[in-house]
């Protein structure tokens, strides 16, 4: 099999009504609904081989939950195919349920009033996981994790952080050949992130499992995918490398300087182009493969106090892109 | 498939401990037999109503509690809000069929109430002088296999009723109207043999009687033989009827969700 996961041409069209607000609002949609067709997923395309660590940008409502619950079988698509692990995911055959986890940050299966070590243990029943091979996991995700003392509080006295490791140890202990990671950070502060961001790559590394990962915090992205996919309203506008986009829409380093005299932007634009000045501050764009003997230019003919040097932020090479897009033509792939 | 089974069961009974005081408060749900037991009592104190004593209304109602008990379900309301809420989506995941939770968190509950209940109705149809049960080895083992019946029907009923909530996101409205035509029509406010011959006669085919006042008559004896080998067959082909009709449902249902929220 060439690849785990296979998308073509799927689509997935909601009927939704409309309410306007208000109880008048109301009352006219009890009366007369109005409704309307939104295209959630539309006519995407793309493949996944195994091992992949996949990232799918977009901003909310951009259709990437939508793609991964089709792909988890919860919804059936409108139109069009996917098949994951040669399986067709809406029809949920026992083999592929055991062989696949889709964690939403915003949804749990955790039974909420007892200890999470609980839903592990029914987990191993349906799963029908073995005594040792479930042993071997759960002291592997307690490594990772640190789940220790945790698992044996009641989920609902937990803190979001300890839930989101539960969350994740439950849906893992049957070590699933594809995970389907739907913002798996949301609501977690910068260190726990990095935790469960360290936790993905370790389990990717591990056990060679295949990663979609959608996520709000480009950081996420960043750290953990190669690849990427940005999708918004339906469309898929890019499917490819990471660096290579990043090389395409905002092939410049940023320079930030701190200089020790006021010195003009004339004198500033010979190493690069001048995005901001006012003589003691200067931020700079310089191209990414000269970037390195800019900076040493720069240091050696002007006084500097500081100096940082930074990639752009995701967020303004993703908005780059749908700029570009949107200018040419809106399903332009890589 | 047990060892499945096994592991749900363990769970929800730690869940049903967890909320023992709501299971007390759901048990006095059942004051409504109570109460209808005491106004018959007291209407048959003097003579005998279409063939009923004081102490056959006694029996009648204390036999009723237990299979009232066994033959209840909840999980309409459950499904409605996971299907609302979107929380079904985790439970469709796993490579099990949802229902079998639900089934586990049935049979959990209804043994932690029999536990309470049974000794008291045990003490009351002691204490009662003409209380008086049917009990031969037939009709013990005729009433235990209604009594199966009547759960699968009411079970089955509440989770088509559940299954609704697919389409119209809140079931609990037509669980409230089933329910209201349970409480009339299965023997709860009065036994069968109290209404008129027309609904008695409707009642033979219909659903209601066997998820409750059925179970009562073979136990009383009031049901034998061949009218008890009819009722049988009337009440499993419904369990049949509700089977396949949940597996479609849910087939349907399953289909149009909209995996709702993030």
């Amino acid at each position: 099999m060439a690849y785990q996961i296979e998308v073509s041409h799927l689509s997935k069209h909601y009927q939704v009504h409309d309410k306007e607000p208000g109880l008048a609002g109301s009352l006219r949609s009890f009366f007369a609904r109005k409704y309307r067709v939104v295209k959630a997923v539309d006519d995407v395309s793309f493949t996944i081989g195994q091992g992949e660590m996949v990232g799918f940008l977009g901003p909310n409502g951009a259709g990437k939950t939508t793609t991964l619950k089709v792909l988890s079988g919860l919804l059936y698509p409108t139109a069009g195919n996917a098949t994951v692990l040669g399986f067709t995911p809406h029809q949920r055959e026992t083999a592929y349920l055991k062989q696949f986890t889709l964690v939403m940050g915003q949804k749990q299966q955790l039974m909420w009033d007892l200890p999470a070590l609980e839903t592990f243990l029914v987990n191993q029943a349906i799963y029908e996981i073995p005594r040792a091979q479930f042993d071997a996991t759960l002291k592997e995700l307690d490594d990772l994790l640190d789940l220790g003392p945790i698992m044996k509080k009641q989920v609902r006295k937990l803190s979001l952080g300890e839930r989101m490791k539960c969350e994740l140890a439950a849906a893992l202990l049957h070590r699933p050949k594809v995970l389907f990671l739907d913002e798996p950070t949301i609501g977690l502060d910068v260190t726990m992130q990095v935790r469960i961001r360290d936790f993905i790559a370790a389990f990717n590394k591990r056990y060679g499992a295949t990663v979609i990962l959608t996520s709000h915090y480009m950081a996420d992205v960043t750290a953990l995918c190669d690849r990427i996919i940005v999708i918004d309203k339906g469309h898929l506008f890019y499917d490819g490398n990471f660096r290579a986009l990043i090389e395409r829409v905002a092939p410049y380093k940023i320079i930030k300087l701190q200089l020790e005299r006021p010195t003009t932007s004339e004198v500033l634009s010979q190493f690069g182009k001048v995005e901001f000045s006012d003589g003691l501050t200067a931020v700079l764009h310089v191209p990414r493969a000269s970037a390195t003997e800019s900076a040493a230019r720069l240091l050696a003919q002007l006084k500097v106090e500081d100096v940082t040097f930074e990639d752009p932020p995701v967020e303004d090479i993703i908005r780059e892109v749908f700029a570009v897009n949107a200018a040419s033509n809106p399903t332009a792939q890589e | 498939m047990l060892n499945k089974y096994l592991a749900l069961t363990r769970s929800a009974w730690m869940l049903s401990l967890e909320y023992r005081a709501e299971g007390l408060v759901w048990m006095m749900t059942n004051m409504l037999s109570i109460i209808m037991m005491v106004v018959w009592m007291s209407i048959s104190r003097n003579r005998s109503v279409n063939g009923f004593s004081t102490g056959d209304f006694v029996a009648y109602y204390m036999v009723g509690l237990i299979v009232r008990q066994f033959a209840s379900a909840w999980t309409s309301w459950e499904m409605s809000n996971e299907i609302r809420e979107g929380s079904l989506s985790p439970q469709l995941l796993r490579p099990i069929h949802p229902i079998h939770r639900h089934v586990t968190a049935n049979w959990a509950e209804h043994v932690m109430r029999f536990v309470l209940l049974g000794p008291i109705v045990l003490v009351v149809l002691i204490l009662t002088p003409d209380a008086h049960l049917f009990l031969t080895p037939i009709s013990i083992s005729a009433f235990l296999f209604s009594l199966l019946g009547a759960w699968f029907i009411t079970f089955l009923s509440d989770y088509a009723i559940g299954i609704l909530a697919f389409w119209t996101s809140q079931a609990t409205a037509f669980t409230q109207a089933v329910y209201g035509l349970r409480t009339v029509f299965s023997g709860v406010l009065a036994p069968i043999q109290m209404f008129p011959l027309v609904i008695q006669n409707a009642l033979d085919w219909l659903p209601f009687r066997y998820m409750l006042a059925f179970s009562n008559e073979i136990l009383l004896g009031q049901t034998r033989d061949e009218r008890l080998l009819f009722g049988l067959v009337i009440q499993w082909a419904w369990v049949v009827f509700f089977f396949i009709l949940t597996r479609i449902l849910w087939k349907l249902g399953v289909r149009s969700y909209g995996a709702v929220g993030a």
